[in-house]
């Protein structure tokens, strides 16, 4: 009593001709109007929207609108969509460093190039920055996930990224197995990614005086990286995740707008130079993941660890906690980070003019030095159930407050005590989400 | 629907818990209603009575109809909802009745859902033939409830009818634990399984069988046969996105005899079986 050749499709066929029966309306529902074909493409889709706004202390604002939708094939398969937009307005700090006397400057970042070199003035005491940043960038990615076995699937994904002065294309592939019941799940990635820097006004040959304007073409750097994951279920309410990934990066890794300050022998300003790094970056880091969940309350710790050829040591802690009302239509979710990290080699608040000759590798840009960062988030979110007609949407409200602090000791010239050197950072940030 | 009925909701609305309780319940009436071969008010009654002649149906018949018959071919007529006739010849009420072989095959020419005429929406019934949509009915009517309480509510739910359910979430303690009877000792879980979305359908034989000079009939009847299948499981019960599809597999592999561990591992479908 065999079944026909192929059975091993029956199963599939069978899933096939009970979706088409059951999405047969029943005779009482033909009442129901037909919701037309952009209804029933929302009904098939979930979508999630969300508009970010972030605000740096006196400096960067931007607004980025997300919106991202994912279909389930129901066997498994799955394609998801997301669209980004950004928009960047403010001051930038240039990476020189602040003085007892005004300093004065040409724009250059994005935007104010394309004019002419605008010139502004950076009053004594104040960290420079241009004050005419603007930049947008708009993002598509796309996932596809294939179900290979019961057990395994692929997923094969990219994306793209337009910015006034930057372009990148990654592309990425993924595959997971599951193990144990279900209970443990191993996974393989690799990406691949391939940028062009067109910066505004052209590329600043790396390490030539700022006042002398010597320009090269458009640059281009490449990345390729492998990451390698296994999730356990320990317990029912215990899931328990660790990462490990390599990545490296060759080409031009320079900040072409960032330039550093030259001080002579007694620590007054000599001069400003572009900044210079080395063409290749490689990568290590590994991530730990714990979360419980009970009723109403379910947490989150994380751990990341990261190391680079560039000399960064970094370690991350983030605590994260979800309580629920009793009736889990709303929950509020506070969040803890703790950032540290150590400079980069080739971090160097000024150059001191004797080493200019010598010096290959110099940056003063903050996010290469050693600081610490704390944030603290809480986000609320409210279930509004059954009210557009699908089973999870929810209205979400996200605040952030970061807040960086250098921590460089270096001998400080006489020529610059007194000032605030390395003013640190902080920024708001502003998310309302909603899914649906 | 001739089996208790059950939905759990979790949560601690009673007024939200009793309305989606009364739908579920609605629904399945409206289904058993509608498909029961022991009203004459069915569906299923007025195709019946209009035997010999082309009969338009309405959609939903259409796509069970639809459904049937494309279960019929995949499983090379193994599922058969014109098997129902051999209901008169078998009676599976725990005794030694067993029928003669000359009265099965007596009823085999009326069996075949190849011997409909079935030109959708038109049906022809030729004379002598019956419709039975028991095989699918329950399960039907589980996916078809659950799609109305799920349209409604987000809260955890399980719709329990007789054994085939289906549920949209787990409770926030943890899957839903479901008890598998056992099938000589009624009322008693022989296996726990957890179900955490989903659905779960059950095929056996824990109540109806036939028991003849040691044999044990089951009551599951191979179409082509007219007899029972040999030593088919005690019981099947498979897991699956819909009740429907969960049902038909767990149904398939119980005609499968022997085979059916075999069968439903090589379609790759989460199984238990109780021998």
């Amino acid at each position: 009593m065999q079944l026909k050749p192929g059975a091993a499709q029956l199963r599939r066929r069978l899933i096939a001709a009970s979706c088409a029966l059951l999405s047969t309306p029943p005779a009482r529902s033909q009442e129901n109007p037909d919701p037309g074909l952009v209804g029933r493409f929302l009904q098939a889709w979930q979508f999630e929207s969300a508009l970010a706004y972030y605000h740096e202390d006196g400096r960067i604002q931007a607004v980025e609108p997300v919106v991202s939708a994912s279909h389930d094939y129901g066997d498994g398969g799955n394609v998801s969509l997301n669209f980004t937009f950004d928009a960047l307005s403010g001051s930038s700090p240039n990476g020189a460093l602040p003085s007892h006397a005004p300093q004065t400057f040409t724009a250059a970042s994005a935007k104010s190039f394309a004019s002419a070199r605008r010139v502004y003035t950076t009053a004594p005491g104040n960290l420079p920055v241009d004050p005419n940043f603007s930049d947008g960038r708009a993002a598509f990615g796309a996932d596809w996930t294939l179900p290979l076995t019961r057990l395994s699937r692929f997923t094969l994904g990219g994306k793209a990224s337009i910015e006034d002065d930057f372009y990148s294309t990654t592309v990425n592939i993924a595959f997971a197995h599951d193990f144990n019941n279900k209970n443990t799940t191993v996974s393989f990635g690799a990406d691949a990614e391939g940028d062009i820097i067109h910066p505004v006004g052209k590329t600043p040959v790396p390490l030539s005086d700022y006042a002398a304007f010597s320009r090269e073409g458009d640059k281009s750097k490449t990345g390729a990286g492998a990451l390698f994951g296994v999730t356990q279920v320990m317990t029912r309410n215990w899931l328990t995740q660790l990462n490990v990934s390599v990545d490296r990066f060759t080409g031009y890794l320079n900040d072409p707008y960032k330039i550093v300050t030259v001080l002579a022998a007694g620590g007054d300003t000599a001069g400003y130079e572009y900044e210079n790094r080395p063409d290749s970056r490689t990568r290590k880091s590994a991530y730990l993941e714990n979360r419980v969940g009970g009723a109403h309350v379910s947490a989150d710790l994380s751990l990341r660890y990261m190391t680079d050829s560039w000399g960064i040591r970094s370690q991350t802690a983030q605590i994260r906690m979800r309580l629920w009302s009793p009736s889990r239509q709303h929950y509020i979710e506070p969040t803890t980070r703790w950032y540290h990290q150590s400079a980069a080699d080739f971090f160097n608040p000024w150059l001191a003019a004797a080493d200019a000759g010598s010096t290959r590798y110099i940056s003063s840009d903050p996010r290469l030095a050693t600081f610490h960062a704390l944030t603290y988030g809480l986000k609320y979110g409210y279930d509004l159930g059954d009210r557009l007609h699908r089973s999870n949407s929810e209205f979400t409200v996200r605040v952030e407050y970061y807040r960086q602090t250098l921590e460089v000791d270096k001998p400080v010239p006489v020529a610059l005590q007194g000032l605030d050197l390395y003013p640190g950072l902080k920024a708001v940030f502003v998310q309302f989400g909603f899914s649906y | 629907m001739a089996c208790p009925c059950e939905v759990l909701v979790y949560g601690d609305d009673r007024a939200q818990a009793l309305s989606l309780g009364t739908m579920a319940a609605q629904e399945a009436w409206r289904v058993e209603h509608k498909y029961s071969r022991y009203r004459d008010d069915s569906v299923v009654a007025w195709i019946h009575g209009h035997r010999g002649l082309k009969c338009a149906l309405d959609v939903e018949t259409a796509s069970l109809i639809d459904f049937a018959h494309r279960c019929f071919e995949l499983s090379d007529g193994l599922f058969d909802i014109t098997s129902g006739i051999l209901r008169r010849v078998w009676k599976f009420d725990g005794s030694d009745r067993v029928p003669e072989a000359d009265a099965v095959a007596a009823l085999l020419p009326s069996i075949g859902f190849d011997k409909l005429q079935w030109e959708p929406p038109l049906l022809l019934l030729p004379a002598g033939m019956e419709l039975d949509f028991g095989g699918i009915g329950k399960e039907y009517a589980v996916d078809r409830a659950y799609e109305l309480l799920a349209a409604q509510c987000n809260v955890p739910f399980l719709l329990n009818f007789g054994g085939d359910l289906r549920t949209n979430r787990p409770p926030p303690q943890g899957p839903w634990r479901i008890g598998i009877e056992r099938p000589d000792a009624e009322m008693t879980a022989a296996m726990l399984l957890d179900l955490e979305r989903g659905a779960l359908a059950t095929s056996g034989d824990s109540r109806r069988f036939l028991l003849k000079a040691s044999v044990r009939y089951s009551h599951i009847l191979d179409p082509r046969t007219g007899w029972p299948v040999v030593d088919a499981p005690r019981s099947v019960t498979v897991a699956g996105s819909s009740c429907t599809e969960a049902g038909l597999l767990a149904t398939l592999a119980m005609l499968q005899g022997a085979g059916a561990r075999a069968f439903l591992e090589e379609q790759g479908a989460r199984h238990w079986i109780l021998q």
